[in-house]
């Protein structure tokens, strides 16, 4: 045993430079630990800084006739969004203008992608008739209601089977880059004439002759036009649309889009 | 009394799961984030009350028998404006020449006042000429001449030749339009 310490044990000198090498150890440690830590800061700060930037900011804007009419941008940060809610056909009429049945109105629907990301957007557009009092007529016709579609070959495609008398459903099939607009879903509105035979006649024998006084049935009913626009990110574009839109799309390799 | 090394394997133990919980908060954290997608939308509508007045036309006939004559006019005394057009029947021994500024025929018997009559205006006058067809007409008997005139509102079109005449009425009898004069 006696033997056995005396060749282990270090030296005096050796046992006065373990604490010294220890400390150095300990030092080096200690200063590389808290440059590594100086460098994940800069690098978490660096790419939050980064990040900011480059947050994409999804957004929307229906557009009549050339014009804006609402729009919801994501600004970007706290679910705060820059939104403007405008009404259609509000300058379809001059001042003190009539409507005319019959008569062919300027009615140029599309989207314009007012985010700083690619979107793919649809529209759903509504059609119906109300009463004075804003009840719903259901026994009108909204075929009454012609909202003429264009570029429905190929530009727009309408799921067909989302359609009710009341209700269209077109998809853009291209992806919408930032700032574009989409070519025209409608050109027109014409609201029927037939509206003015379903009249009532009365005829009265006067002094002056006979009286026949026409009495239009549907004079006072309201016809409203909806649309909405949605969009939706293009990255893993098909599940983000089921997710989101609840259909079933395809994108093919140049990003065009189709229902199924 | 633990030993040394039980005592590491529990430290050991402990940064593990510590490193578990935090793995899955990390986790947890990225699920949503990876879930959601940008979306966003935007809507409007709008729309207009139709305001179909009242039409009502007052004809007025008036023989000239000197010239055997009838001028025609229809006055429209409602609310809007409406397009008219006018027809004669007489026996076949008669006939019957037409005239009258604005008046114009086109081709199916009727003749058409082409310009919109206004609430308040009445068309110019039609003038009906009627004579005997041939020498054999007894011009001393008795004769019946109709005129029938029809109107319909202005919707859409810019004459009373674009008018659309012929589309049925559908509420029934009480909407025909004719009116024996």
């Amino acid at each position: 045993m006696a033997k056995h310490l005396k060749t282990t044990p270090p030296s005096g000198k050796k046992r006065a430079r373990l604490p010294l090498v220890l400390f150095v150890l300990a030092a080096v440690l200690l200063l590389t630990s808290a440059l590594g830590s100086a460098q994940a800061a800069l690098t978490y700060f660096s790419e939050e800084y980064d990040a900011a930037i480059a947050l994409p900011d999804i957004g929307i804007t229906l557009v009549e006739n050339g014009t804006g009419v609402s729009t919801r941008d994501y600004t970007g940060s706290d679910d705060v969004w820059t939104t403007t809610h405008g009404e259609l056909l509000a300058n379809m009429l001059a001042e003190g203008e009539s409507l005319e049945l019959g008569h062919t109105y300027d009615e140029v629907l599309a989207v314009t992608n007012s985010g700083n990301i690619d979107e793919y957007v649809r529209v759903k557009v509504y059609r119906y008739w109300t009463d004075a009092d804003g009840q719903k007529l259901t026994n009108l016709d909204p075929a009454l209601i012609d909202l003429h579609w264009v570029n429905t070959d190929g530009a727009w495609v309408e799921d067909v089977s989302a359609r009710t008398s009341e209700r269209s459903i077109f998809y853009y099939t291209s992806v919408l880059g930032v700032d574009e607009t989409t070519v025209p879903l409608t050109d027109t509105l014409t609201v029927s004439e037939a509206l003015a035979r379903k009249v009532t006649r009365t005829f009265e024998k006067t002094a002056e002759g006979t009286v026949v006084t026409t009495t239009y049935d549907y004079d006072g009913v309201k016809f409203v036009i909806e649309a909405e626009a949605d969009a939706v990110q293009t990255h893993n574009a098909e599940d983000a649309i089921t997710s989101a839109w609840g259909v079933t799309a395809s994108i093919g390799s140049d990003g065009s889009l189709s229902l199924g | 009394m633990r030993l040394p090394f039980e005592r590491g394997r529990a430290q050991v133990g402990l940064t593990v799961g510590a490193a578990a919980v935090a793995v899955a908060l990390v986790a947890g954290a990225a699920v949503p984030a990876a879930s959601a997608y940008f979306t966003t939308y935007v809507d409007a509508q709008g729309g207009y009350t139709l305001e179909l007045k009242e039409v009502t036309t007052i004809p007025d006939e008036d023989f000239d028998r000197e010239y055997w004559t009838k001028h025609v006019t229809i006055k429209n005394t409602g609310e809007a404006t409406c397009f008219v057009r006018v027809r004669a029947f007489a026996g076949s021994q008669y006939a019957l020449t037409y005239s009258g500024d604005g008046w114009s025929e086109a081709g199916d018997g009727w003749y058409y006042y082409a310009d919109p009559v206004a609430p308040g205006v009445s068309t110019g006058t039609l003038d009906i000429v009627i004579k005997a067809a041939s020498e054999e007409t007894d011009t001393s008997a008795d004769f019946n001449v109709s005129v029938v005139y029809e109107t319909v509102p202005v919707t859409g079109a810019s004459t009373a030749l674009e008018a659309d005449w012929d589309a049925p009425l559908d509420s029934g009898s009480d909407v025909y339009i004719n009116e024996e004069a």
